[in-house]
């Protein structure tokens, strides 16, 4: 079977300094990979990478079997992106907002898609305002259906819960278990209860390097927790 | 769902109808560049308001018009980007499967079209306001030529300089420092060849064709060079 997600001897360069070095791991279809590490640790930079907005210095990643390298639109058909920025245009409605990505993606009747969106992540009432008067939640339930409007088969989530209230967080955490089911995650966050409760594997990185990758039941949470914590302590050099 | 790669020409269309639908709802970047293009007028014209009307006057006044159009351009290309830095808009698009060179070339026929319906309306404000001083000759009316073509050449290079600047720090004094030096060779061939058509007669036939061949070959080379370096420049 074609692994969702496959990377391989990952590096990224900015200068002399390895952001990202020699990064390997394969993710199975329906995992959900938690990302930890220390500021600086190289966690958005290979976000980044998966998401094709930055180019790989050395190694390969593929997504269904898609390289990026080779075939980035092909690959970013099946992507969707969410971070604490929502990519949204803020003089656009929501469902302006969601309808230039669904066109863009060449989505099969847009309109549809774009309500159905709406409705699920709790805005269609509110889909005619501009995205500027949205509260932080709201925008960033706009942003989760923006990051669906192809139905992509890996959700990549950086720092997501970044600025939103408890409240929010709650309903970020629903929504995100409703769209579960056959789709391959990887989020990266500092928060380490939530990615452990979300996780079905977990990734730990420090100074770019892989410290630890595991599935979850192979590693027990305290374990995992005290591996955390000293790889926190190594900061960057 | 399905999703069907959409062509080229819709992908465009799409993201030049977000730029106008975006501008047109605020209004923000073709107001502040109506304004300071007026006040841009009033200026030069409380400056020559001493100056002895005659024909001299015509052979500067080409190079007014450009101070003009550079500096409002310059103002406007400041604000076009602006829109998608905010919110990490920009991200959002080089996520899609899309050709980089569109979201260039959308971004620029936008840059032109707000130029464009600023020009309309400051040219005939300028040409009012100057024919006071000398008036143009029957060949005036063909300075919409290098105005037209001096105006694409700013979009196209204003734009991939808008996409560099953008995340710099100062972003609008490092738009300038690159953007004039850079579009100096353009600037050269429409003065003249404004100034051309304004004075008529021998300085007409003279340099009038020259200026404009050397203004649409700047064009032609810049615009395909931006559009080839803007996936190296968003990347």
């Amino acid at each position: 079977m074609t692994a969702a997600l496959t990377v391989e001897h990952l590096t990224k360069s900015f200068g002399g300094r390895k952001a990202v070095d020699d990064v390997s791991f394969t993710l199975p279809e329906g995992a959900f990979l938690s990302v930890f590490g220390p500021n600086g640790a190289g966690k958005t930079t290979l976000l980044r990478m998966l998401a094709t907005l930055s180019r790989p210095t050395e190694g390969t990643i593929s997504v269904g079997g898609i390289s990026l390298k080779e075939e980035p639109d092909r690959a970013r058909e099946s992507i969707g992106l969410i971070s604490h920025n929502p990519m949204l245009y803020p003089d656009l409605t929501a469902e302006e907002n969601l309808l230039l990505y669904a066109k863009l993606y060449g989505v099969e009747n847009p309109q549809k898609r774009v309500i159905e969106l709406l409705d699920a992540v709790g805005l269609k009432h509110r889909r005619l305002d501009r995205v500027r008067t949205f509260s932080r939640g709201m925008t960033q339930r706009t942003s989760i259906a923006r990051a669906l409007i192809n139905d992509p088969s890996l959700v990549l989530l950086d720092e997501p819960y970044s600025g939103l209230d408890p409240h929010a967080i709650e309903i970020f955490d629903e929504l995100i278990e409703s769209v579960r089911e056959n789709r391959t995650f990887v989020m990266v966050s500092h928060d380490l209860d939530k990615g452990l409760a979300l996780a079905s594997h977990v990734l730990v990185l420090a100074k770019g390097r892989v410290v630890a990758f595991a599935e979850k039941g192979d590693v027990a949470d305290e374990e995992f927790r005290a591996l955390y914590r000293s790889t926190v302590g190594l900061g960057v050099s | 769902m399905a999703c069907k790669p959409p062509s080229t020409w819709t992908q465009y269309k799409t993201l030049l109808a977000k730029d106008l639908r975006a501008e047109f709802r605020t209004k923000d970047m073709i107001v502040s560049m109506g304004i300071y293009a007026f006040l841009v007028i009033v200026v030069f014209g409380v400056s020559l308001s001493f100056a002895r009307p005659g024909s001299e006057f015509l052979e500067v006044s080409g190079g007014l018009l450009w101070a003009l159009v550079v500096f409002t351009s310059l103002l406007g290309l400041n604000r076009s980007f602006a829109h998608e830095t905010e919110n990490g808009c920009l991200e959002g698009l080089l996520l899609a499967p899309l050709d980089r060179g569109v979201i260039f070339l959308s971004k620029a026929t936008s840059n032109l079209i707000f130029l464009a319906l600023v020009e309309v309306i400051a040219v005939p404000l300028y040409w009012v306001f100057f024919s006071s001083f000398a008036a143009p000759a029957e060949t005036g009316w063909l300075l919409v030529v290098p105005l037209l073509l001096g105006s694409v050449g700013i979009a196209g290079i204003g734009t991939l300089l808008s996409t560099i600047t953008a995340s710099t720090r100062g972003k609008d004094v490092m738009l300038a420092l690159l953007f004039v030096p850079i579009v100096f060779p353009l600037l050269y061939a429409c003065v003249s060849a404004t100034t051309c058509a304004l004075v008529g007669g021998d300085v007409f036939a003279d340099g009038f064709m020259t200026s404009l061949a050397l203004a649409a070959g700047y064009d032609v080379i810049m615009i395909l060079a931006s559009w080839v370096l803007y996936d190296f420049v968003v990347n």
